[in-house]
């Protein structure tokens, strides 16, 4: 018997309504403990950085895709190679801005949001936050800065869930003191 | 404006928590809110009285739905208690013999799914009263269906 290599092409199976169910107490929860929803929206951008910069091995370890060439590129292998691989889901790529450096991201219909409604008083709260620190914290790690934010949200009212991207600038690899 | 009445579905629709509170009433506009309530409390006796009936004769899995609790001469109530004791109570005219049993397991089928869907909200908990919009919805359109 061989072990398979790599991790294998397929993706262990766990319920998606208990990753829903996860996030939503997880969320839940942050809202008690800080009670502020910027804070709380800090914090979750902070917890997807921190999954982002880990995730992005996986990805390239599992997808196979080559460098990207441009921003365009990289556009549409986050929507139909990463989300489709992460969350099951295919987001289109919309709004490019005229200089290509800016896009977004439409999303129709987000597992992380199933069965959620904001209570009232929360109008602040960015629940889907988590995925703005995911592709910041990937990009990075591929030498990308972006801006990461939201511009519409299907749970404050409107119609879909649009998320921006925004290229900042290219990361030069940081030398280590000392070395040239 | 006629008084379509027979088209309409249910009179009032309640949902109650296991400790035998409300969670939820809606009854529809026109008639007296607090008749209605009075009718759910007292059908909660005969929920009750379902439910520990059927513990005691038989080994067989009782059923989520209760059926008829009790008709009075304006209303039938009928009932349907989760395995977790959260019941809902659906009020219907007597003079809607149109209603068939069926069409009364479909709503509380559809009310079961809903419930289920709003405890699934990170920021619902379990035994608060019912203020989801998307809940009332479905409680709403069972109860004016004008056909």
């Amino acid at each position: 018997m061989s072990r398979q290599a790599g991790r294998g092409t397929e993706a262990k199976k766990v319920s998606a309504e208990l990753f829903t169910l996860t996030y939503g107490a997880l969320v839940a929860q942050l809202i008690k403990d800080y009670e502020s929803d910027e804070e709380v929206n800090k914090q979750l951008d902070k917890m997807g950085y921190n999954i982002g910069v880990r995730l992005i091995e996986d990805f390239l370890a599992r997808s196979s895709v080559g460098r990207c060439h441009d921003f365009r590129e990289t556009a549409d292998v986050i929507a139909k190679v990463g989300f489709k691989m992460f969350l099951g889901i295919t987001p289109t790529v919309a709004n490019w801005s005229p200089s290509g450096d800016e896009f977004s991201l439409i999303v129709d219909n987000n597992p992380l949001t199933e069965f959620v409604e904001l209570p009232d008083g929360h109008q602040n709260l960015n629940y889907s936050n988590l995925l703005g620190g995911v592709l910041r914290g990937s990009l990075e790690m591929v030498q990308m800065e972006v801006d990461v934010t939201f511009l519409q949200d299907a749970l404050k009212g409107d119609s879909t869930t649009e998320i921006r991207l925004k290229f900042i600038r290219r990361l030069e690899d940081a030398l280590p003191a000392g070395e040239e | 404006m006629t008084g379509q009445r027979s088209s309409k579905m249910a009179v009032c629709v309640a949902v109650i928590s296991k400790e035998n509170y409300p969670l939820y009433i809606q009854t529809i506009p026109t008639e007296d809110d607090l008749k209605f309530h009075y009718t759910v409390h007292t059908s909660l006796d005969v929920v009750e009285e379902k439910i520990n009936n059927v513990g005691k004769t038989t080994n067989d899995l009782r059923e989520l739905y209760l059926g008829l609790l009790y008709p009075t001469e304006d209303y039938k109530v009928y009932g349907y208690v989760t395995n977790t004791k959260i019941k809902f109570v659906v009020v219907v005219e007597s003079s809607n013999t149109a209603l068939r049993d069926n069409e009364i397991r479909t709503m509380f089928r559809k009310l079961h799914n809903a419930y289920t869907d709003l405890v699934c909200n990170p920021f619902y908990t379990p035994g608060d009263r019912i203020t989801s919009r998307v809940f009332e919805k479905v409680v709403n359109a069972m109860m004016l269906q004008d056909s």
